[in-house]
């Protein structure tokens, strides 16, 4: 027996830059304070609800069972059973579709999916002295001010093991992958100083215009995402050097995310225990799909999630013309640019076993509240910040509106999935 | 702190100022208490409906002990802890001695922080009987005056119609410990029909509630106070109030709306959310409110429309959405409107003109609204609180804040839970026959009216 | 329950400090045992105005005694930042109790309202009610935490002066007996503990890091601080706590480093009851009253 997983609500804190006013609060405060404030928003105080998943991609040893301990800590009943699950950056999207995967089996009748990161606060394997004395660095304002913080370091602080941020079996961070995509697709500059542009200016439209309201509550004092720049334009993001790709390269510190440190969650419920419980019901989670590809083998690392959209809609017997909001998550501007023309790609896409190109659309769909870029990028929170959100905007256009949602994440991965207006 | 403020809570400093006569000051009987004495009811000229109302809250009394007319005053050999007189069917000027003949003995032997009620009817009749009817209101804020350790006298008009049932709730607040920071006060009960037999200790159960400026201080005490009562709570606050909001809305197990309540749209988000929940709202306090003090020669513009937007306009259009909405996300019949005014409003302050305008306005919006909602039997009423020690009031300078907190018949600043307890007094189904009123939460302040 | 605050009619008066007291003479002094047989405090109170709270040390503190980190900061935490005030005033050189050889027996804290880390603090710490006990003279060390002028914590930290008199009569004081108990949960207390709560404290009590100095006040190994193990077990009460109420504390015996406990929590009509306990549940450590206001 199937059951609608309806899309209740979102809260989520607002995202910080690495090292910035969350630098001293861990993945277990960030995620309590993300649960809280859904609990408060819903009132789901003391109530048991069938299982919370959620999840960091930077992970401490001491949080192997984070997300049942952030339970704990928070105003839900301590009956309320949890569990840990990690995807890279699809980790929150692949909670939400663990937790309406339940649902629909009936197997569980409300839920919460979530995820969580600290780049602050990250399992570095080496002394909290040195850590500290690193993060004031990068605090500090002068040049003084940087010696006095350096000037901190002991020897003993000194131990070694930084953590991997490479990909394992390539050895190339995140962005030098990125960058080979970028130039192998021909994307240019302004084509991802554009994209970077827009999601400031419309995640500060809405950020304006109170959309957030009901989808963050405030955290440590900080009110609004710290990392979005409602002044930033195309122009300025020119003025930028390249951080990947060499001298000659166009990604830059503008049309990259930030390390980021933030939360993110998502209330999940069968449509029965949504109407017994006077609860809203936004969207209802339709189908999910994942996808990998061979980038060791020389597979663009960050374009996994095009063969994900293109079995996803053939199952689903829909084209992009089918849905009224489209987001790709932003982990560089260049991402969502060589995604765009993938998807048009007729060749990719039967490389990637599709019947045909997945097509194009009107770009106005696209991450229309704003997306990573602006907003900022803790790792496993970015698919609880995107559900939410992409539900509440098609819940205003009216039911049947459909969205689509896809990330590309570590490991050559991509998790795509759609939801529908209730 | 201020140098003065050092000296003043430092131990000699004490030790001067009790010498001085600021003595500390008494612990007041809160929440749902009774007089810890025996009830003593003076039924006056064979008035009955007091009589009628205490046994319908079942409480039993004694009979009075009157004052001779000559020679020494007799005694109650015991504290009482309290003294209900129903002067309902005084009329003349010569009556007026029995007030003096019962209240005379009781007050002596009153406890502390025990009650004298009086009631009596609405000014009406011949030219002496309203003048007795005033009169009534003299005595009572007197007594109030000269009453000690934390006890009160309230004045009622009961209205002729209004039946013991219509009385109930407003006789238990005014015994109760409820009403502690309220005295010297008088108000109204009306005639409404009102079917209950008993006082409930949680009269909201059910009942859905929205309180605006949750977040923190007498909202949060508000919020805190109602949930107790039964009722499910919708607190909202500004969003960046958000965390302290959730923490409140946690704890009680309510539920946080932030939302700014002066955005055009603010009505039509409440009533959506309580209509998106499926919820059906009973009634709204409108706790959120700013100050942004100073003398009136150097209040401009934006300060002037901040507080007046938020304090009074805002509640105004926020109301007119909930009252067009019936049914849908609206108030729903038999519901309750609530404002918070303040004596600063009702008396003056000096440095708040906005704000003291913001808070007559309050009273007087209450007033004007409750005569045309009654046919849907919706009550408007507001309270007054004078000084409450909160976050804000702690922004005051020192020396004027202990004269405003020790100027007043308890010699005390009141505490949150005291407006809310008189707020929840409002909600109560059972207090139907009460409004359009205003009523202080000020401890008797020795300034204004 | 309410500590009683302000009660003493001796003359004293208030110094305002311009920040909190850093390890200064004070704290040196305070450290050193006294040899007066005679218990006297300084006669005044200590203040300090705009302290501002480090998040960075109060996510530290956090992290060692399992609270997690919120707007609203543990009642325990402004303990600590009046501590400072505390040990200036034991080491005051009108003061012949000491910080080192005073053995913290009770500690009663009122939380008024919460406490964002976000506000900005006036702290106040003064004595009053120096008496007598079977053992030595007690002393109460009073602090405040005022926001905006309102006091939204207050606490009560009682000393035992060992061998110190005072005059007065001894007032014997009746506790409920305690019973033993199957321990809920154990806690591992690791033998850098001690450090780790120096470091977030500023409590520079030698006796909880120092085997050497442990030995010298007849401990065999270091002891944890009474107020980590408050702070512990208020923690563990995470997500049932109000947002005003009062905590007791009674200190009974040390629990030395490294080490393991039992601890048990109750839940009844007046509030919650902690026993922390040695590892079978048989002695109690610390016993606990939580008791939630209105």
């Amino acid at each position: 027996m199937t059951h609608n997983a309806v899309i209740v609500g979102g809260n989520r804190i607002p995202f910080t830059k690495a090292g910035g006013r969350y630098a001293d609060a861990s993945n277990h405060d960030l995620l309590t304070a993300a649960l809280d404030g859904l609990v408060a928003r819903f009132g789901l105080s003391g109530q048991r609800l069938g299982e919370v998943a959620g999840g960091a991609v930077l992970k401490h040893p001491r949080d192997f069972n984070l997300t049942r301990e952030a339970v704990l800590s928070s105003a839900l009943s301590p009956d309320t059973p949890a569990c840990d699950l990690q995807q890279a950056c699809g980790t929150s999207l692949e909670t939400t579709v663990y937790i309406a995967n339940k649902i629909a089996l009936g197997q569980i009748e409300s839920g919460i999916a979530c995820g969580v990161d600290s780049a602050s606060d990250a399992p570095i394997t080496v002394s909290d002295g040195l850590k500290k004395a690193l993060l004031k660095a990068s605090r500090a304002r002068s040049v003084g001010e940087r010696a006095k913080a350096f000037a901190a370091i002991r020897p003993r602080h000194l131990a070694p093991l930084a953590p991997g941020v490479a990909e394992p079996r390539t050895g190339l961070s995140m962005g030098e992958h990125q960058a080979l995509t970028t130039e192998a697709w021909g994307v240019t500059r302004e084509e991802q100083d554009e994209i970077a542009a827009a999601s400031h200016h419309n995640l500060a439209a809405a950020w304006d215009d109170g959309f957030f309201d009901d989808l963050v509550t405030p955290y440590l004092g900080v009110a609004r995402d710290t990392i979005l720049r409602p002044d930033t334009s195309v122009e300025k993001l020119a003025r930028l050097k390249p951080a990947f790709g060499g001298p000659e390269g166009t990604m830059t510190a503008g049309n990259s995310t930030a390390l980021s440190d933030g939360a993110a969650s998502v209330f999940l419920a069968s449509e029965s225990y949504a109407r017994e419980n006077k609860l809203p019901m936004l969207a209802r989670v339709v189908d999910a799909e994942v996808a990998a590809v061979d980038h060791p083998g020389g597979a663009d690392l960050l374009l996994g999630p095009v063969a994900a959209a293109g079995r996803l809609l053939e199952r689903q017997g829909l084209t992009l013309d089918d849905f009224a909001l489209i987001e790709i998550h932003e982990a560089f501007a260049s991402t969502v640019a060589a995604t765009l023309k993938a998807w048009n790609d007729e060749d990719f896409c039967r490389a990637r076993g599709l019947s045909g190109p997945i097509g194009t659309f009107d770009h106005s769909k696209l991450n229309v509240a704003g997306s990573s870029l602006a907003a900022g990028h803790p790792f496993a929170a970015t698919g609880a910040r995107i559900v939410p959100t992409l539900a509440k905007l098609l819940h205003a256009k009216g039911p049947g509106s459909r969205g689509l949602i896809s990330m590309c994440a570590a490991g050559g991965q991509g998790i795509v999935a759609i939801v529908e207006a209730v | 702190m201020s140098a003065i403020e050092k000296i003043f809570t430092s131990a000699p400093g004490r030790a001067v100022a009790s010498k001085a006569g600021l003595k500390d000051p008494p612990q007041l009987r809160r929440g749902r208490t009774w007089p810890q004495g025996a009830i003593v009811l003076a039924d006056l000229n064979g008035s009955t409906v007091g009589r009628e109302t205490l046994v319908l809250l079942g409480r039993s009394f004694d009979s009075p002990i009157i004052d001779s007319e000559d020679g020494d005053a007799p005694g109650y050999g015991a504290k009482i802890g309290a003294i209900v007189v129903d002067a309902t069917t005084l009329t003349t000027i010569a009556d007026l001695e029995k007030m003096r003949a019962v209240l005379r003995p009781a007050v002596r032997a009153l406890e502390g922080s025990g009650r004298v009620v009086i009631l009596a009817r609405p000014a009406a009749g011949d030219w002496e009987q309203r003048s007795v009817t005033r009169a009534l209101d003299g005595i009572n804020r007197t007594v109030a005056k000269e009453l000690r350790k934390g006890a009160t006298s309230t004045l009622l008009y009961v209205d002729h119609d209004a039946t013991p049932s219509d009385l109930l709730s407003t006789m238990g607040f005014a015994l109760q410990g409820r009403s502690a920071f309220v005295d010297g006060q008088t108000w109204q009960v009306s005639a409404a029909d009102t079917n209950v037999n008993q006082l409930h200790d949680t009269p909201l159960d059910g009942r859905t509630i929205v309180v605006t400026g949750a977040a923190r201080g007498i909202g949060a005490a508000i919020a805190r106070s109602l949930a107790q009562a039964g009722a499910h709570i919708l607190a909202i606050d500004i969003p960046p109030a958000g965390e302290a909001l959730a923490e409140v809305a946690n704890e009680i197990g309510g539920t946080a709306l932030q939302l700014d309540i002066t955005a055009d749209d603010a009505g039509t988000k409440i009533a959506d959310h309580i209509a998106f929940r499926g919820l059906k709202l009973y009634g709204i306090v409108h706790n959120a409110g700013i100050t942004r003090d100073k003398m009136l020669v150097n209040t401009d513009k934006a300060r002037w429309d901040s507080v007046l937007d938020v304090n009074l306009a805002a509640q105004m259009r926020i109301n007119e959405v909930l009252l067009a909405r019936r049914g849908d996300g609206g108030i729903e019949d038999g519901g309750r409107i609530i404002g918070v005014a303040s004596t600063s409003g009702l008396a003056g302050n000096k440095g708040q003109t906005n704000y003291a305008a913001s808070k007559a306005g309050v009273a007087g919006l209450v007033q004007a609204m409750a005569p045309d909602l009654a046919d849907r039997a919706i009550t408007v009423n507001a309270v007054a609180p004078g000084f409450i020690e909160t976050e804000m009031t702690g922004k005051i300078p020192f020396v004027q804040r202990e004269i405003f907190r020790r100027s007043n018949s308890l010699s005390q600043g009141g505490q949150p839970i005291d407006v809310a307890e008189t707020i929840g007094y409002f909600l109560d189904p059972a207090s139907q026959g009460v409004n359009g009123q205003v009523v202080r939460v000020c401890g008797q302040n020795l300034v204004g009216a | 329950m309410r500590p009683k605050l302000g009660g003493c009619l001796i003359i004293v008066n208030t110094k305002t400090l311009e920040s909190v007291p850093g390890m200064g003479a004070g704290f040196a002094r305070a450290l050193i045992p006294s040899r007066a047989s005679q218990a006297r405090m300084p006669q005044h109170d200590l203040r300090v105005a705009d302290v501002k709270q480090d998040v960075g040390r109060l996510a530290d503190y956090c992290r060692v005694t399992g609270f997690t980190l919120r707007n609203h900061v543990p009642p325990t935490w402004l303990h600590v930042l009046t501590f400072p005030l505390q040990v200036h005033l034991l080491g005051d050189k009108d003061a012949s109790v000491r910080l080192a050889g005073a053995i913290h027996v009770s500690n009663t804290m009122t939380l008024h309202r919460p406490v964002s880390s976000q506000d900005v603090l006036e702290l106040g710490v003064g004595t009053t009610d120096l008496r007598p006990h079977r053992k030595g003279a007690l002393v109460d060390l009073t602090s405040r935490v005022r926001v905006d002028g309102e006091v939204a914590w207050e606490g009560v930290s009682t000393y035992l002066a060992q061998g110190m008199s005072t005059p007065g009569e001894v007032e014997e004081r009746e506790r409920t007996p305690f019973t033993p108990v199957t321990p809920q949960a154990r806690w591992r207390l690791s033998a850098s503990l001690g450090r780790e709560y120096r470091r977030v404290s500023g409590d520079p009590n030698p006796i909880h890091t120092s085997r050497i100095a442990a030995r010298g006040f007849g401990f065999p190994r270091p002891i944890i601080h009474g107020m980590w193990t408050h702070a512990r077990a208020l923690a563990a009460l995470e997500g049932q706590l109000t947002d005003s109420y009062t905590a007791q504390v009674d200190f009974l015996k040390p629990i030395f480093l490294p080490g393991t406990v039992g601890m048990v929590s109750q839940r009844n009509a007046e509030g919650i009851n902690v026993d922390v306990t040695d590892k079978r549940g048989e002695k109690a450590h610390l016993r606990m009253q939580v008791r939630p206001h209105g």
